[in-house]
């Protein structure tokens, strides 16, 4: 393997380092406007007179928008729930009402303010427990006449949508016979996504056709929105890609594109960008939801857990945005890692008048991790058992069968994770400090967790000079799948250099269907269709030149920029020549390829309610870390922090170790630095000095194990990296702190405050 | 009330007529010279991605009374191009040390900043520089290890 494995420079680092690289936050076009939206300052009410004329008659106005403009209709990825505008009835703080575009960004900002808004004030929902309370206002009276995509069955009683139950047999007889019943609750907090590149986007949109230069993560998705948004033919949306300024999540789903994109189309098709100012990015971002989560095992004298219940809710905000099967994750995370008898769960989301929630990296898997994690620190507390030795002897074997019924035959990985981390911090002796060292505590914690398994597309076109041109309607949100690990794909393949291989930037014109950069798919899936793709072009290379080399196509090797007849290697053409004599010979040297993680076939369980269908290209990991705790201040200090992940198949070190770096540092300010806190349905945090993510200072360099278990189903066997390393560390900060300070906490983040009060508490 | 703004800025010094008395050194670098290099994260000084080198020190331009900078050499990440620094853009490059990439010429140019005045920071020190700049990618690790690769101090160490 020449580029399997190894870490080329990026081709767009030093662009990016000298400030050479170009976001769509850098886009000026000719006679492009500026845009401001006007948002909802209640939770709830009814819009009472919206009177625009003031702000239309300004100096500088060029378009004002309501929902007035029409059309009416509806958006949604799974639940057609979402208007453009309120109409008549607002559900959150920050929902637009209307827009202005004007010729300067100041102009904007006063027509915005001249704009007279009467909203009368209504009942709101604005926590779980307001929402699910008997007789609570609706957030959706009409929730039950709304559309679903995908065939799908979205169940509706009040405020509680999406639900789903899992209800194997036995779980109530174990219960009964149970030497003990342990129960723990948690709960969890918004968390920003916090990309650096705040939202936003340039719109044209003129004769019934428009154009959005956009950093996106799944432009695929956001013309669907569009496209249902202004009731147009997807073909007549356009997305032109640039690079992306982070998304973990944050770019999923429609943001300003479709503001700039009405404003265009009243400002007789002039040019609009529309960008979110910090406050109001954090403000309406589509935030990771806060959540609880309630865990009951029925244990025997051993430890052993009979059977469990999970019941989990999470705060949806006012609009389904991409949430629909995420509490269908507590019934995969709920009896993972260890061993457990029949698991019931609980899932479902709540409509609140708050803003909505949406997809941040390891989802909902993060708070039910440190639940699950947590929980088994509790029995091990209850039976006096090692937490180490308590997981190691129960872990899922191979054959362990998901709640979908899938068998998952590589479990075994888990045991390897858990002695990979062993033999780097060896669990006896950081107890044994622990124990010597006021104040510092150890956690453990592990998780199986997916791949997205959404299809992807690559075309390769080899020119005549020898260098690919790789299109595809996939991103790179900077993690890096189409700077590094794709390139590095093909020209494996192809035998070729990754500096040969040029990614132009996404035109939506020109790409096919992507997944979007979500579920850690790029690498693995794009991928794959990029091998595909590679091997197509291989093979009408090898078609061209196999005669003259006097070989078949099979006796042909691809390496260092040449084709050489495996027999006799002094036989040998370059690329640049095959590819020549190729276009004579009436190839095209164009290949395309598509690929999707085929689905496994489960059996049947008793489910009601939406269940992701199965558990797309398992992956394995274990995390450990070491915390002290200030007894003045409060403050948690993470001494050290190791990670064992289960990658596939590296295809390139360097950034699945930055992959890993940076997912530690956005698990440690979960637990216990950042949260969106709401108020009456108002964020306390609204700007970067309130909401507080982890700096250089904060964080320890993390020691990181690779292990590589080759996929089936992923280029040259890798599997997807980005998202599982965010996901155990709320867990293991949560029971290094508890095990530090003697008892366990109840809510993420877990704040000096916290901390101190424990500390108060167990005092002697 | 608007002004003549004349800004050394990269070795040229520039003359803008109309410059708004409140106007912010980043909104001039961006919108006036159109040097976009320099990234607007926050406007309010807590994520660093604006900053610029006034006469050698790292400041964040969104706060940044333009007119204050008159009279200062004021340096942005595109101009870096000392031996010192392209060192430090390779050692970034090789390391792993820009992800998306928004918040890398803020970080580029308050670690040029730092080397300048002090060649050999410990790794303490170096996360002590980086305290005003927010990576929500890296984890700030490769970052780190690429200075202490310029300075040879290669305690860390990089997949």
């Amino acid at each position: 393997m020449t580029w399997i494995g190894s870490s080329p420079v990026r081709p767009d680092a030093d662009d990016k380092i000298r400030g050479r690289a170009m976001y769509a936050f850098d886009l000026a076009i000719d006679g492009m406007l500026f845009a401001r939206v006007l948002r909802s300052p209640v939770p709830a009410g009814r819009i009472v007179s919206l009177d625009t004329r003031r702000a239309r008659a300004m100096p500088g106005v060029r378009a004002v928008v309501t929902a007035a403009d029409g059309p009416a209709t509806l958006a949604g990825e799974f639940l057609i729930d979402t208007p453009l505008f309120a109409h008549e009835s607002v559900r959150y703080v920050g929902e637009p009402i209307a827009a202005v575009a004007a010729d300067t960004l100041e102009a904007a900002n006063i027509a915005v303010a001249a704009i007279a808004l009467d909203i009368a004030s209504g009942p709101a929902v604005t926590t779980l427990d307001e929402a699910l309370a008997p007789g609570a206002p609706l957030v959706h009276p009409d929730a039950a006449t709304y559309a679903t995509q995908y065939g799908l069955i979205i169940r509706c009683e009040g405020n509680l949508v999406a639900q789903l139950l899992v209800d194997p047999d036995g779980v109530n007889q174990a219960f009964a016979k149970a030497y003990q019943v342990v129960e723990d609750t948690i709960e969890g907090q918004r968390q920003y996504q916090g990309y650096l590149e705040s939202r936003n986007a340039v719109a044209t949109f003129t004769d019934e056709r428009l154009e959005v230069h956009v950093g996106h993560q799944h432009s695929s998705a956001l013309r669907e929105r569009l496209a249902q948004f202004f009731a147009l033919d997807v073909e007549r949306i356009r997305i032109h890609g640039y690079t992306i300024g982070g998304g973990f999540g944050g770019k999923l789903e429609f943001g300003p594109e479709p503001y700039a994109a009405a404003l265009s189309r009243a400002a007789g098709g002039r040019p609009v960008k529309l960008v979110f100012d910090r406050g109001e990015d954090l403000g309406i971002a589509t935030c990771r939801e806060n959540s609880r989560v309630r865990l009951r095992s029925a244990i025997d004298r051993a430890g052993n857990v009979l059977a469990r219940e999970i019941d989990v809710l999470l705060d949806n905000g006012a609009y389904m945005m991409d949430q629909a099967l995420s509490p269908s994750l507590a019934a995969y995370i709920g009896a993972a890692n260890y061993q457990c008898g029949p698991l019931r769960a609980r899932g479902g989301l709540v409509y609140t008048n708050t803003p909505p929630t949406g997809a941040m990296r390891g989802v909902t898997g993060v708070i039910l991790t440190a639940a699950l994690e947590k929980h088994v620190d509790h029995i091990c507390r209850i039976v006096g058992r090692d937490r180490r030795a308590y997981r190691v002897e129960r872990l899922v074997q191979d054959g362990y069968v998901t709640p979908s019924g899938q068998v998952l035959d590589d479990a075994h990985i888990l045991a390897d994770a858990f002695a990979a981390v062993e033999a780097k911090a060896n669990w006896a002796e950081a107890r044994a400090r622990a124990r010597v060292t006021p104040l510092r505590g150890i956690g453990i914690a592990a998780v199986m967790w997916c791949v997205n398994p959404s299809p992807g597309h690559v075309k390769l076109r080899m020119n005549a000079s020898g260098r690919v041109e790789l299109v595809t309607g996939a991103n790179d949100n900077g993690s890096g799948p189409l700077a590094t690990a794709i390139r590095q794909i093909v020209a494996e393949v192809l035998g070729i250099s990754v500096f040969s291989i040029d990614v132009p930037a996404l035109d939506t014109a020109a790409s096919g269907y992507d997944g979007g950069s979500q579920g850690s798919r790029t690498t693995q899936v794009t991928g794959e269709a990029a091998r595909c793709a590679a091997l197509e072009l291989r093979s009408q290379l090898a078609r061209a030149v196999a005669s003259q080399l006097g070989a078949s196509v099979e006796q042909l090797t691809f390496s260092e920029n040449q084709i050489v007849n495996a027999e006799q290697p002094l036989k040998r053409v370059t690329i640049i020549e095959a590819a020549r004599q190729a276009r004579v010979c009436g190839a095209s040297l164009t290949a395309e390829a598509t690929f999707a993680t085929p689905p496994v076939a489960c059996t049947p369980v008793s489910a009601s309610g939406l269940l992701i269908p199965f558990f797309p290209t398992p992956t394995y990991h274990v995390h450990f870390g070491e915390v002290d705790v200030d007894p003045v201040t409060g403050n948690v200090y993470v001494r050290r922090y190791v990670v064992c992940q289960e990658v596939g198949r590296a295809i390139n070190p360097r950034e699945i170790y930055g992959q890993i770096q940076g997912a530690v540092a956005q698990g440690i300010g979960y637990a216990l630095y950042e949260s969106l806190r709401l108020r009456e349905g108002h964020y306390v945090e609204q700007s970067l000095e309130a909401y507080r993510m982890p700096l250089a200072l904060d964080i320890p360099r993390v020691e990181v194990i690779t292990l590589e278990h080759p996929a089936m189903d992923g280029p040259f066997g890798a599997k997807g990296v980005g998202e599982p390393p965010i996901i155990p560390v709320p867990a293991v900060i949560l029971n290094a702190i508890a095990d530090a300070v003697g008892e366990s906490f109840e809510r993420l983040p877990i704040t000096p405050q916290d901390v101190l009060a424990a500390l108060y508490r167990q005092a002697p | 009330m608007s002004q003549k703004l004349t800004l050394r800025i990269n070795g040229h010094a520039t003359t803008l007529l109309d410059v708004a008395a409140d106007a912010t050194l980043l909104d001039v670098i961006r919108d006036r010279l159109h040097l976009k290099g320099t990234k607007e994260g926050c406007r309010e000084g807590e994520c660093g991605a604006c900053t610029v080198l006034i006469d050698g020190a790292p400041v964040d331009s969104c706060l940044f009374n333009a007119h204050s900078a008159q009279e200062h050499d004021i340096e942005t990440a595109d101009s870096l191009k000392d031996v010192l620094a392209n060192e430090l853009a390779a050692a970034l490059a090789k390391h792993g040390g820009t992800q998306c990439g928004f918040c890398t010429p803020g970080i580029f140019v308050v670690l040029v900043a730092l080397l300048r005045r002090n060649a050999d920071p410990t790794e303490q020190e170096v996360r002590r520089a980086l305290d005003g700049n927010i990576c929500r990618c890296t984890g700030y690790t490769q970052i780190i290890d690429a200075v202490l690769q310029v300075t040879d101090r290669s305690a860390g160490r990089s997949a």
